[in-house]
């Protein structure tokens, strides 16, 4: 008998252990850029537990210029991750099975930025008046814009992120995001006159969330708490946003949290028209990326156009 | 050569070749390998003909940046080794500068010479100067200091002057080396105009950025071997200027001593 | 053999004078162990001692390559001012000159116009026999043919003292013998004084007047002694029984190097 209990005592914490890791399932969520409002509603998903209730242990690492986050996800290195909706687009084109489960920015923020004594009142300015346009070669916004403003008279250079160039040239317009880059100038003292890409036409869902499409049909129970979390996290941060901005000003000390307080408050409508209901939250449309199919193969990127409805889910 | 041993002579270099691009061009057709991993040799080649004429536009932009950036690297740096060779104390005080060069991690400070020079050509020379000015240094400050000793003693006996050593005996002893250097910087001078094309836009560098944004790594590899094709070049070029300055006495010297 | 008297040409040469010279060496110790000797202008001395004794030491101090510790180390020309001339080991021309721009180089270095050089230059490759290769470059050169254009390099200055260190070690033996004629004849003609270092005892009394035998380190002088022999040297000698009692001469003087061991 007190062999038994002896057994029973040493393997119990095998026992106990073994039944709480049975319980949350380990997740990997891998972000395209640093921990800045555009992805507060995770860490706000993480932070209120949202995760945590319906059993999942997130791991939300950050990324980097040129972290390859839909190779990574179709390698299954990661579960989700965060990639741009051409990124989808372009990777099924190629044969990639990679979905798109939920939209940040139902109005894309992608912006370009100019000095405000430039007087441009557009887009078609920027690139039509002499001067220097910092752009990311290549990218589909870029590849669109330069086919809209056929002949235009800007110089395109290489887009290296940061507004250091910005700040101390005049003739110096760049891309950015107009929920965050042109905050930052303002606080050094150069205030920006930006404006929308979406405003010139191309305008693509922003900050989208992807898993490979296997997964997500061998998981759709997982998929859905997920997405509901992540919803639910959203919801929060638009609600209030410091204790996720408190998160990441730790994790990403290049944004200070008084910036990132604006740039989640100037962001919001962005995110959710004023008016809509909060479950409308990251929901897509199959017109917008039938739109989306069209312009990439108009610009040439995708040789063979994917069925549009093929590239999302919804839940 | 007779027909057969220049056969015989391009076998051994090119089979492993063949049989690399055989192996990866079944793998990757096969799918056992994903083509955003590796493209298919072939793919690679169809970027290189379809896309041939931006390549080679793009290729010559790289190669005069590179060229005019060898050009400084080699003036300044053979310079700046000469002055550090004459004085033992100059040497221990500035040498230790000139190893930043080596160590300074360009792709870092690529931005800067982007706010000092301006976009375009002259921070990717400014770009590819700086990666390709160690090599010439050290390797010119070697050959000054590996004269021959007794020579050393003979000019010291005819009291010869500073000029007259450096001219006379120094800098033809140092030149073997100093071209063993700019052989080296070559290859440099080209990587670092390609990163300096990254942020400073123009020629094969912003192919290789645009590719890479567009996941073409077919056209990444393509760009990249020509590139490649490029460090071959210039190294050619300083085989060629350096077996007309050595000329036939090098070679016989080293075999001979 | 060739004695041409040619105008401005050596008849006379310096005089050495060396004191008490000590020369030590970080790591090496005690080269040179308070030599003293005297070199009358125009005598043909040979300095012998086996390798590593310091003679080299003692040919560069001579030389002005090195500065003594110790000791006083005079050269004295007369009216003249000293002029040296030196034969490396190593015949050592520089690889990328012809015969010709090598022998010129000590002029070139004076000062002197190039093509005064150039004649002067000629001579010199008379001298030595070497005027059909004037054209050559070193790497076409056998080992002794770069021996003699190092002699007439050494020659060229018209020097009042030649230094020479074993120039002849790595030759082989007709080579060598060959030299060593060609040596004493032009010492002959000239009338420099010479300094010549060898480990050799054959050749030491073959070329000089004077022998002076260094030991091994910290180097003394074990024996300075004059040789009996006719002033030309020429090979017949090598046999004769004169030469043979002259080497054991200085042999006996020359320590066992097992004995040291």
């Amino acid at each position: 008998m007190t062999f038994v209990i002896l057994i029973v005592l040493i393997f119990s914490p095998v026992i106990a252990g073994a039944g709480e890791s049975a319980k949350a399932v380990k997740l990997q969520f891998a972000l395209n850029w640093k921990a800045e409002p555009e992805f507060g509603g995770f860490y706000a998903a993480k932070l209120s537990g949202a995760f945590q209730t319906k059993n999942l242990d997130v791991e939300i690492t950050e990324g980097g210029a040129g972290t390859p986050v839909v190779q990574m996800v179709a390698n299954s290195k990661v579960r989700f991750g965060i990639a741009a909706a051409d990124e989808v687009v372009i990777s099924q084109a190629r044969g990639t099975d990679v979905v798109a489960l939920f939209a940040v920015y139902q109005i894309n923020p992608q912006g370009i930025m100019a000095h405000p004594e430039r007087g441009f009142k557009s887009i078609g300015d920027v690139f039509n008046t002499r001067g220097t346009l910092a752009i990311q070669s290549g990218s589909p916004h870029t590849l669109f814009l330069q086919s809209q403003f056929r002949g235009y008279k800007v110089k395109l250079v290489p887009y290296a992120g940061g507004i250091a160039t910005f700040l101390t040239d005049p003739n110096y317009s760049q891309q950015c995001f107009v929920t965050s880059e042109p905050l930052i100038a303002r606080k050094k003292g150069k205030p920006a006159r930006s404006f929308l890409i979406a405003d010139a036409g191309f305008r693509p869902y922003g900050t989208v969330m992807i898993a490979r499409r296997q997964f997500v049909e061998r998981n759709q129970k997982q998929t859905r708490d997920l997405i509901d979390a992540v919803r639910e996290g959203w919801i929060e941060y638009l609600r209030s946003p410091e204790a996720a901005n408190n998160l990441m000003a730790k994790l990403n000390p290049a944004m200070d949290g008084d910036t990132m307080k604006e740039a989640a408050e100037v962001q919001k409508p962005f995110i959710l028209a004023s008016g809509a209901s909060p479950q409308e939250l990251g929901k897509m449309s199959v017109e917008r990326w039938t739109e989306l199919v069209d312009q990439l193969y108009g610009i040439k990127l995708i040789k063979t156009k994917p069925a549009a409805d093929k590239l999302f889910r919804i839940f | 050569m007779k027909p057969n041993a220049r056969i015989a002579s391009i076998l051994p270099p090119l089979l492993p070749l063949l049989v690399t691009m055989g192996v990866f061009e079944i793998a990757v057709r096969s799918g056992w390998v994903p083509s955003y991993l590796i493209p298919a040799p072939t793919e690679v080649f169809r970027s290189l003909i379809d896309d041939r004429v931006e390549l080679a536009t793009a290729a010559w932009t790289t190669l005069s940046s590179a060229l005019v950036g060898l050009l400084l690297s080699f003036s300044a740096g053979t310079l700046f080794a000469i002055a550090l060779s004459t004085s033992d104390l100059a040497r221990r005080a500035f040498y230790p500068y000139a190893v930043f060069f080596q160590t300074v991690p360009i792709i870092a400070i690529a931005p800067l010479l982007v706010i000092w020079f301006g976009f375009g050509q002259p921070t990717v020379i400014a770009s590819a100067a700086i990666v390709s000015v160690f090599p010439i240094i050290a390797s010119t400050l070697l050959g000054l200091k590996s004269t021959e000793p007794a020579l050393v003693d003979l000019f010291a006996l005819y009291s010869a002057t500073t000029r007259q050593i450096l001219y006379m005996l120094k800098i033809p002893f140092a030149l073997p080396q100093i071209f063993s250097g700019l052989r080296i910087a070559s290859g440099l001078a080209v990587v670092g105009a390609i990163v300096g094309e990254f942020i400073g836009g123009g020629g094969l560098g912003s192919i290789v950025d645009s590719a890479r944004t567009q996941q073409r790594i077919d056209r990444v590899f393509a760009a990249v071997l020509i590139s490649a094709l490029l460090g071959v070049v210039l190294v050619g070029a300083v085989n060629f200027v350096s077996a007309l300055a050595l000329g036939s006495w090098h070679t016989s010297e080293r075999k001979t001593s | 053999m060739n004695s041409d008297l040619h105008p401005g040409q050596r008849k006379s040469g310096a005089a050495v004078v060396c004191e008490g010279i000590a020369r030590a060496f970080t790591g090496t110790g005690l080269v040179l162990d308070h030599i003293t000797f005297q070199i009358q202008p125009g005598e043909f001395v040979a300095l012998l001692g086996p390798s590593g004794s310091g003679k080299s030491s003692l040919l560069r101090l001579t030389a002005g390559l090195d500065r003594a510790d110790e000791g006083r180390l005079a050269i004295d020309a007369g009216q003249e001012a000293v002029s040296r001339g030196f034969v490396f080991q190593e015949p050592t021309l520089i690889p990328w000159r012809n015969v010709l721009r090598n022998t010129t180089l000590p002029l070139e270095l004076q000062g002197w116009n190039i093509d005064r050089a150039r004649t002067r230059a000629e001579e010199e490759l008379r001298r030595v026999r070497l005027a059909d290769f004037a054209a050559r470059y070193p790497h076409e050169l056998s080992g002794g043919m770069k021996m003699r254009t190092s002699v007439a390099r050494a020659l060229i200055t018209r020097p009042n003292l030649l230094l020479l260190d074993e120039p002849f070690a790595a030759l082989d033996e007709p080579t060598r013998h060959a030299l060593q004629q060609q040596l004493r004849e032009i010492w002959a003609a000239l009338g420099m004084t010479v300094l010549f270092v060898t480990h050799s005892i054959s050749e030491a009394v073959f070329l000089a007047d004077r022998v002076i035998v260094l030991s091994p380190r910290p180097a003394r002088i074990l024996l300075d002694s004059a040789i009996n022999l006719p002033p030309a040297r020429a090979a017949p000698l090598r046999t004769s029984l004169n030469y043979i009692q002259e080497m054991s001469h200085i042999s006996a003087a020359v320590p066992n190097p097992e004995a040291n061991a």
